[in-house]
């Protein structure tokens, strides 16, 4: 199967040649992934889908065009290679583009990042482990009329890149997840959470502990009250965090983002931007880490990063483009939605690095303010201006729990946030877009009403 | 091969394998995205998106799947094996229900006059570029400039087992343009967008001719903008905002699959009263030349216009199949797919509130020290929780009647059972936005909209 696509991939790439491009590169994807669905504490639903396409960046020049098709069909592929020609002749050439990457010694060998358990999971067993969460979830709120809505996802992919420069290289890669979201109601009170887990090896699933979670989490939003507006501390969890410094500042060191003066940290590049408390790599070897890889989607070896050191902006995310246009090495941050699209640059596995201390302690040592556990925004990326409901959170005083709270919105700025960081915990755990612990912000505006 | 044929082969191998009802999308989509960045072309992309998406059914229990093997072979398959795979399914469900509804016979070609394939790369890289430099030009401190041209065309066959076999067509054109502005340690990002149905033409209108201009403006007004201070406000929303807050607070709570998953706040509020009587909000794919509009859903569902909630009523859902045999309601034809690589879900199209009778500026001046929100950045909800969150990209703020300082990215959260009450004033003017709907991972283009509203007393976040 490999050997085959890498072959579809090189004939490709020599037919966008024929046609008058002077590079070219190939990208193909192939996936299959099997996924269980529940609804109202049963299963409802299974897809099975798999998933082949490529895409083809060809560029004259210093102009580029891209194709993609959803299929590895000769005549497809050649439709592409044709449209992408075309685009690049149409397209206005861009002076600071240099090349596509060349030719890689060779690739780091990160471990992990196949589970041949994934590959062998047969539907079965895949819907004993939903229930599992399921039941565990329906368990601990047996005193509550709930309803849960659950998923399991198991995926395993190929990677191909080829271009003309001499680049070639292909992964194996396994993925899964699970999640489980009760909705629970009492007499005046309606009220739900969620809790997940996302690994390359289906060991690390603990369905129990999913499912007990979500549980914990949903009930402690019930009796959700709003709370005097003003400046106090903010405690953001790993999933508040995910959104707020997982996109909201590794989106702000995008190299292109940079370049063209969109983002609120452009200006800041080498200086102390940040609390000495927060040290952040990139880290795309992580062994069995979700956002690993040996090559970015340019095929560029991957690597490890310095982003945030003793409060200094180290480095930026750079893809080939930006690494040549600035004239420094590149990253290896170049990613894609698969096939679909042209490579722009995001983190791979962005770390927070822990401190100490569960979040109990957290709580006790800042004494009173509010926990942050869930938001779905993220700053405004050119002025840094964060507005952001508190999806699910706490009040706490002396330490301690006191209510959830609802209509309640923080407000502060990304560059006073970062620098406003005084304590990071132990708590460490994988998020959809960071790896990180717990952290306290001294000091954020809270409005609620 | 004929798409029927293909459709039959599938959907009789799916029933040969154990399902009671079965369906199938072939979809056929060539879409073009330029986008330019300071004069300079950053993304040239064209692609075509072919194949089927199959699901098979038994007794409350569904199978998905897709293939891009459009020939005999490939789709008895996929339909073969997703028989088997609802009925493996079957045994673990708890809720047993049949699917129904009524079946359509339809083709429905959407008529342009310019359709976008006979207008060359060239000509719409010349357009993208006229309006990056149109913002570039505008004003010196305008420091980046992006502009982003879309256009989708796609045909949709959709054949079920009840006899259904519907083809339609559609064509989306989109303009973007993006300005960052900078002054001093100030900087400042405005987004504009156009979008409608139809063909090249579309482009050619005012509105996106100027779209350059429109977002630079906005950017450079932006940079004496202050930012708001946090507190609970009298907040006037204007068309744009107003369409958003329907589209979050309350049109996604309306999705019907919320009903059998008890994922809703609306829950036991079908028939009964969810705001004041001047209320009538609603959602209607059948409005020509929006970028929300079709003929029929993603499962070959006829649409009808929907009334969410009239005269302070909440009277219809958004139904797939499913939910309107397991509700016991008319099916009005809310399916729908980002694409064919994804099962049907109920959804919204173009969503707004009924005009009202209100002056405008009598609206304004009515409301005392407030605040006028306009434009969004984005928004977000949880109907489970009854909670939802939405971001206006500026504002002003109103003293004693009158519109005063600028202020910016101003977010303003509530609770979907307490914010349609606090509505107390609807404009009788009307305006619509283009956008684009996220759930369950697929993503839809919408149109949401309506007249400048007020609400009283919502908390409003500031820095």
């Amino acid at each position: 199967m490999k050997g085959e696509i890498i072959d579809i991939a090189e004939k490709t790439a020599r037919r966008a040649e024929d046609l008058g491009a002077d590079q070219v590169e190939v990208y193909m994807a192939s996936s299959r992934s099997f996924s269980i669905d529940v609804e109202n504490n049963a299963i409802k639903g299974a897809s099975d889908k798999r998933d082949a396409g490529c895409g083809i960046r060809s560029v004259i020049g210093k102009s580029t065009g891209f194709a993609y098709v959803t299929t590895v069909l000769e005549a497809d592929l050649i439709e592409a290679a044709e449209k992408s020609v075309k685009l690049a002749k149409a397209s206005i050439e861009d002076p600071d583009f240099v090349s596509l990457p060349s030719s890689q010694s060779s690739y780091p060998k990160v471990e992990g990042l196949v589970d041949p358990a994934i590959q062998k999971l047969g539907s079965e067993d895949a819907a004993d482990l939903i229930v599992r969460g399921v039941d565990a979830a329906q368990a601990a709120l047996e005193n509550h009329e709930s309803a849960v809505e659950a998923k399991f996802s198991a995926s395993t992919g190929l990677t191909v890149i080829v271009n003309s420069l001499g680049i070639s290289s292909s992964a194996e890669s396994t993925s899964t997840w699970m999640y489980v979201s009760p909705t629970i109601k009492d007499d005046e009170d309606q009220t739900s959470s969620y809790e997940f887990q996302l690994s390359r090896a289906l060991k690390e699933i603990d369905p129990e502990w999913i499912g007990r979670s979500s549980a914990e989490n949903a009930l402690s939003n019930l009796g959700a009250k709003t709370v005097e507006s003003g400046d106090m501390p903010l405690v953001l969890t790993p999933l508040a965090a995910s959104a707020i410094i997982g996109g909201g500042f590794a989106g702000a060191i995008n190299a292109e983002e940079v370049q063209y003066g969109r983002s609120y940290i452009s200006d800041a590049f080498g200086e102390e931007i940040a609390s000495e408390e927060l040290y952040i790599v990139d880290d795309a070897l992580l062994p069995g880490g979700v956002g690993s890889r040996p090559f970015d989607a340019e095929g560029v070896r991957a690597q490890k990063t310095e982003v945030l050191e003793n409060g200094v902006l180290k480095s930026l995310l750079h893809n080939s483009y930006t690494a040549n246009k600035d004239g420094v090495e590149n990253t290896g941050n170049a990613s894609r939605p698969s096939y679909s699209g042209v490579p722009s640059i995001s983190a791979s596995n962005f770390v927070v690095a822990p401190g100490k201390g569960s979040l109990e302690d957290v709580l006790s040592e800042v004494g009173k303010g509010v926990l942050c556990r869930f938001t779905g925004d993220r700053p405004n990326m050119a002025t840094g201006d964060l507005s952001a409901m508190i999806m699910e959170g706490s009040y706490f005083e002396n330490g301690e729990i006191q209510h959830s709270v609802k209509n309640t919105l923080v407000g502060i700025n990304m560059r006073d946030l970062l620098r406003r960081v005084e304590m990071v915990g132990g708590d460490t755990r994988v998020a959809l877009a960071i790896i990180s612990p717990s952290i306290v912000i001294s000091s954020a505006k809270i409005t609620s009403g | 091969m004929l798409m029927e044929d293909l459709a039959q082969a599938a959907i009789e191998a799916a029933l040969d394998g154990g399902a009671t009802f079965a369906d199938v999308r072939i979809e056929n989509t060539v879409t073009t995205i330029i986008e330019m960045s300071d004069g300079v072309t950053k993304r040239s992309l064209a692609s075509r998106l072919r194949g089927a998406g199959i699901r098979a059914f038994v007794d409350g229990a569904w199978a998905f799947g897709q293939t891009t093997d459009l020939t005999l072979k490939g789709m008895r398959d996929t339909g073969a094996s997703l028989g088997r795979l609802a009925v493996a399914t079957k045994s673990k469900v708890m809720e047993r229900f049949d699917v129904d509804g009524p079946t359509f016979k339809d083709r429905v070609e959407y008529k342009v006059k310019t359709p976008f394939e006979d207008v060359s790369f060239e000509d719409k890289m010349a357009f993208t570029k006229m309006l990056d430099e149109q913002a570039k030009a505008f004003d010196s401190r305008i420091v980046n400039t992006r502009t982003i041209y879309g256009d989708l065309w796609t045909e949709m066959y959709v054949a079920n087992s009840l006899g259904t076999s519907v083809w339609s067509e559609t064509s989306l054109p989109r303009i973007i343009s993006v300005s960052f502005a900078k002054d001093g340690t100030s900087r400042q990002r405005a987004f504009k967008s156009h979008g409608s149905r139809g063909g090249y033409e579309e482009m050619e209108k005012e509105r996106p001719q100027k779209i350059g201009t429109e977002s630079a403006e906005m950017a450079v007004n932006l940079l004496s903008s202050i930012a708001a201070k946090g507190g609970t406000y009298d907040v006037v929303m204007d068309p744009v905002l107003n369409g958003v807050m329907v589209h979050e607070a309350f049109g996604h709570a309306c999705e019907a699959d919320n009903w059998p998953a008890h994922t809703t706040v609306l829950e036991d509020k079908v028939g009964k009263s969810v705001g004041p009587e001047h209320l009538n909000l609603s959602d209607d794919p059948t409005m020509p030349g929006e970028r929300g509009s079709f003929e029929y859903d993603a499962e070959g569902t006829r649409t009808r216009k929907r009334h969410l909630v009239k005269d302070g009523l909440l009277t219809d859902l958004l139904h797939t199949l499913e939910t309107s045999v397991r509700l016991d309601m008319e099916p009005n034809g809310s399916a729908r797919v980002q694409s064919f690589m994804y099962p049907p879900l109920a959804r919204m199209s173009n969503t707004l509130m009924e005009p009202g009778d209100w002056d405008v500026d009598e609206l304004i001046a009515d409301t005392k020290d407030g605040i006028l929100l306009c434009s969004f950045n984005y928004g977000y909800t949880d109907p489970s929780k009854g909670q939802f969150q939405f971001q206006a990209s500026h504002g002003y703020l109103i003293e004693k009647g009158e519109i005063g300082q600028m202020v910016r990215d101003v977010s303003l959260a509530g609770q979907i059972l307490e914010v349609l009450a606090k509505i107390d004033a609807i404009g009788k003017d009307f305006e619509m936005d283009a956008g684009t709907c996220g759930k369950g991972g697929q993503s839809v283009p919408d149109m949401s909209g309506g007249p400048h509203a007020r609400i009283r007393s919502v908390p409003v976040g500031g820095m």
